[in-house]
């Protein structure tokens, strides 16, 4: 089956073209984001914790001068954190878009994989949680041993507004 | 600096060649797509306009010629006027005289445009008569058009073409050929606000800077004296050129005025005073809409018909004013009318039948109160909804509108002597003066806008009512939350546990002292409850980003000293949540009783 997706993908693009991926440990699993939704990665700064925001939102901090919103995306996708990464969120990645900035935090430095868009699967039958609307895993990658999982940010930021764009307008309206 | 007649000068001048490059540019269209229909439409607008700011100026030359500009095109729209080569001669030669008019401001000259604008007068005349006469008989048309127009000095037409000949040797024939720059710079508002940021930032540095070399042993003070004074320098260049004259809004009122006013046949007049006060461009245009709906009032609901006002021995014409002043760090407007004033007899049963008051209420409460009643949620006393006011929307707008800002709204109202409603603004969003407070190891703002006092109590002051707390300050009882326990509250939680803003006071040591916060927004007084008192700031608040800018706890974040973010807390919608909560609360239990 993998051999056929990978035959498949060959022929349609013709020619190999590489994917640079940046990748980082969410739980026990490596997760991956194309390089161009990246703008930087620093050491995470303090962070002041928001009122009225999900447990994922640990709250916003200054980089550079922008206050932007730090996500734990492994208290959003309820992951368990590893036995031995006692010490984690040492580094925030940023993530930019046009209307959207925000840091995620991880736990060590991420590394650029470059794969080949062969090694993306995309077509592959994800079980997704029931109360996801959109499925913001664009993918898996297999790099050798390795199994990334590609996802598209913005996607499960989309979801996070609009399920508080949902909340908000049933607050307004008990009130 | 200019004095601030310089400052409208330039402005009117900026505008108004602005204004005469866009008729040429149309005018020369046209020329070509005679039958173009949209652009006589902006050639009108764009004269009504000029007309409208030259008149406010008191530029009565460039008033005069813009208005028969207007007239003219007017007429062209409504197919009363067909142009031709000949009148095009005329408008391209009346442009130009008005364009000279806009440049004399500048050097004083003396221009006559009498002349052309007479001629443009008459054809004006001629086209409008030719058609009354065109039904009756044709043939006399001409001759009865001309005489019937005795203010213009021409006998015929021929005397219309021998006087702009005496005009052309006033003006120079190739005014045009100049190409004129102002000496303004429009800079959309979206850079302003960049740069506005930026200065925030540079300030928070020098603050960070400082704070360091104290700590250093640094005589810091003196050694970033200049640094200091040049920041607050730029700091405060910056909020100026955000600053406009609320003149430039009020103005666009009188065609609000006129337009309610005749829907609804009445007779109103519109006063403005204090146009040259100026205030924060962004709070102006926040509130403008809630401005256009309070003026609309007061003409559908304030003034009354002219009928009814000589029987009442008012002159028929109905006045609104509309004022704007500067109190110390706020702006306030002010719209005022002599009409009837506020029914508060109709006001209490209105709210009773609509459920916004209960029975047992009514006789204790205030004329203030009744008259805030007005800006609840589907409140409206007129019975009959009419087209500009009285659909019930709108009040409530208002006031969220102002609670949006910080502002504040107040009614005063006199029977038979009219309404004043007072709006308080803050003349700036950027800078706020705050409280700076912490609550669980984080350093939050509140601005002193809404901050009454800091007072600090013991345990034993506060006591357990109902679902809250009560204190008793200067003979005055409050409220007293802890701002923990509202923090704990989570928005989806559906049903609430009782007593929840008890949590805190059974936890705490008897003998402790409580530092508090006594915040008031409209009429509700509360005490905060908070870990420490730290200081008082001036900061520069900036919006919430996307994903969390829907938080409405806070309403803006800043950046201390030492890097880290600070939040700024919103008080009205703290305010109303801790009420509500309370409601919901009682609603809650009425729900497990049944």
């Amino acid at each position: 089956m993998a051999e056929n997706t990978k035959t498949n993908a060959t022929t349609k693009d013709g020619a190999h073209h590489t994917l640079q991926i940046v990748v980082f440990k969410l739980g026990q699993e490596e997760y991956g984001l194309h390089i161009d939704q990246i703008k930087e990665v620093v050491i995470t700064p303090n962070i002041t914790r928001m009122p009225q925001t999900a447990s994922f939102v640990k709250g916003v901090a200054n980089i550079r001068g922008n206050v932007i919103a730090i996500f734990d995306l492994e208290d959003r996708f309820k992951l368990t954190r590893a036995e031995d990464q006692t010490n984690g969120n040492k580094y925030t990645l940023v993530v930019e878009s046009e209307d959207i900035k925000l840091g995620l935090l991880v736990n060590d430095v991420p590394n650029t994989v470059s794969v080949n868009t062969a090694d993306l699967d995309e077509s592959v039958g994800i079980i997704n949680d029931a109360s996801t609307e959109t499925n913001y895993i664009k993918g898996i990658i297999k790099s050798g041993d390795r199994l990334i999982i590609l996802i598209d940010i913005f996607k499960v930021i989309d979801q996070e507004m609009t399920n508080t764009l949902k909340k908000a307008s049933t607050t307004a309206l008990a009130a | 600096m200019k004095n601030k007649e310089e400052e409208y000068k330039e402005i009117f001048l900026a505008e108004a060649l602005e204004n005469f490059e866009e008729i040429n540019r149309l005018l020369t269209h046209i020329e070509k797509n005679p039958e173009e229909k949209s652009s006589i439409h902006a050639l009108f607008r764009i004269t009504h306009t000029l007309k409208g700011n030259a008149g406010g100026m008191g530029y009565t030359g460039i008033a005069e010629m813009a208005h028969v500009l207007e007239d003219l095109f007017g007429e062209v729209r409504d197919g009363k006027i067909t142009l031709n080569t000949n009148i095009f001669e005329s408008l391209f030669k009346a442009v130009d005289v008005l364009g000279n008019l806009i440049n004399a401001i500048r050097d004083n000259a003396e221009i006559k445009y009498k002349g052309i604008k007479t001629k443009l007068e008459v054809l004006i005349k001629k086209a409008t008569e030719t058609q009354v006469e065109n039904s009756e008989s044709s043939a006399l048309a001409g001759a009865t058009g001309l005489e019937s127009s005795p203010f213009s000095p021409e006998p015929a037409i021929a005397g219309t073409i021998a006087l702009p000949d005496e005009d052309e040797a006033d003006t120079p024939g190739e005014a045009d050929a100049k190409v004129s720059f102002s000496d303004l710079v429009q800079v959309p508002v979206r850079k302003l606000d960049n740069l506005l940021n930026l200065v925030g930032e540079l300030i928070i540095e020098k603050d960070r800077i400082l704070a360091s070399n104290v700590s250093n042993g640094l005589n810091a003070s003196n050694e970033y004296a200049r640094l200091s004074r040049i920041s607050s320098d730029l700091q405060y260049s910056v909020m100026d050129v955000r600053l406009v004259q609320v003149g430039f809004l009020f103005n666009k009122f009188h065609r609000v005025v006129r337009d309610a006013a005749s829907l609804e046949q009445k007779n109103v007049v519109l006063k403005l005073i204090g146009t040259d006060t100026e205030i924060d461009r962004n709070v102006l245009q926040v509130i403008s809409d809630s401005l256009i709906h309070l003026i609309r009032n007061c003409v559908g609901h304030g003034i009354e018909s002219p009928e009814e006002r000589k029987r009442l021995g008012k002159s028929p014409d109905g006045n609104v004013w509309l004022g704007a002043r500067i109190d110390t760090d706020a702006v306030i407007i002010e719209i005022r009318d002599d009409g009837k004033g506020l029914d508060y007899n109709r006001i209490k049963g209105k709210a009773l039948s609509k459920g916004l008051i209960k029975e047992e209420q009514v006789d204790k409460l205030t004329e203030e109160e009744l008259s805030m009643l007005i800006f609840e949620p589907g409140f409206s006393t007129m019975d009959a909804v009419t087209a500009i006011s009285g659909r019930g929307v709108g009040m409530d707008v208002v006031k969220k509108t102002m609670d949006s800002i910080g502002g504040l709204i107040k009614v005063s109202s006199e029977v038979g002597q009219g309404t004043t409603i007072q709006l308080t603004l803050p003349s700036s969003m950027a800078v706020k003066s705050c409280l700076l407070l912490e609550l669980r190891k984080e350093v939050y703002a509140i601005p002193l806008a809404y901050t009454e006092s800091v007072i600090s109590l013991y345990k034993t002051d506060i006591h357990k009512a109902g679902g809250g707390l009560v204190a008793t300050h200067l003979g005055k009882n409050m409220a007293v939350v802890f701002l923990k326990d509202v923090f704990d509250q989570q928005i989806e939680k559906s049903a609430y546990t009782t007593n929840v803003l008890q949590n805190s006071f059974d936890a705490i040591h008897p003998e402790q002292k409580l530092d508090i916060v006594v915040v008031n927004f409209s009429n509700r007084t509360v005490g905060f409850v908070v870990d420490k008192l730290l200081q008082q700031k001036e900061i520069v608040e900036k919006p919430l980003m996307k994903p969390v800018d829907r938080i409405r706890f806070i309403s803006g974040v800043t950046i201390l000293g030492s890097g880290n973010v600070c939040l700024v807390l919103n008080v009205p919608h703290l305010l109303n949540f801790i009420f509500s909560l309370t409601a919901h609360g009682k609603a809650a239990k009425n729900f497990t009783l049944n």
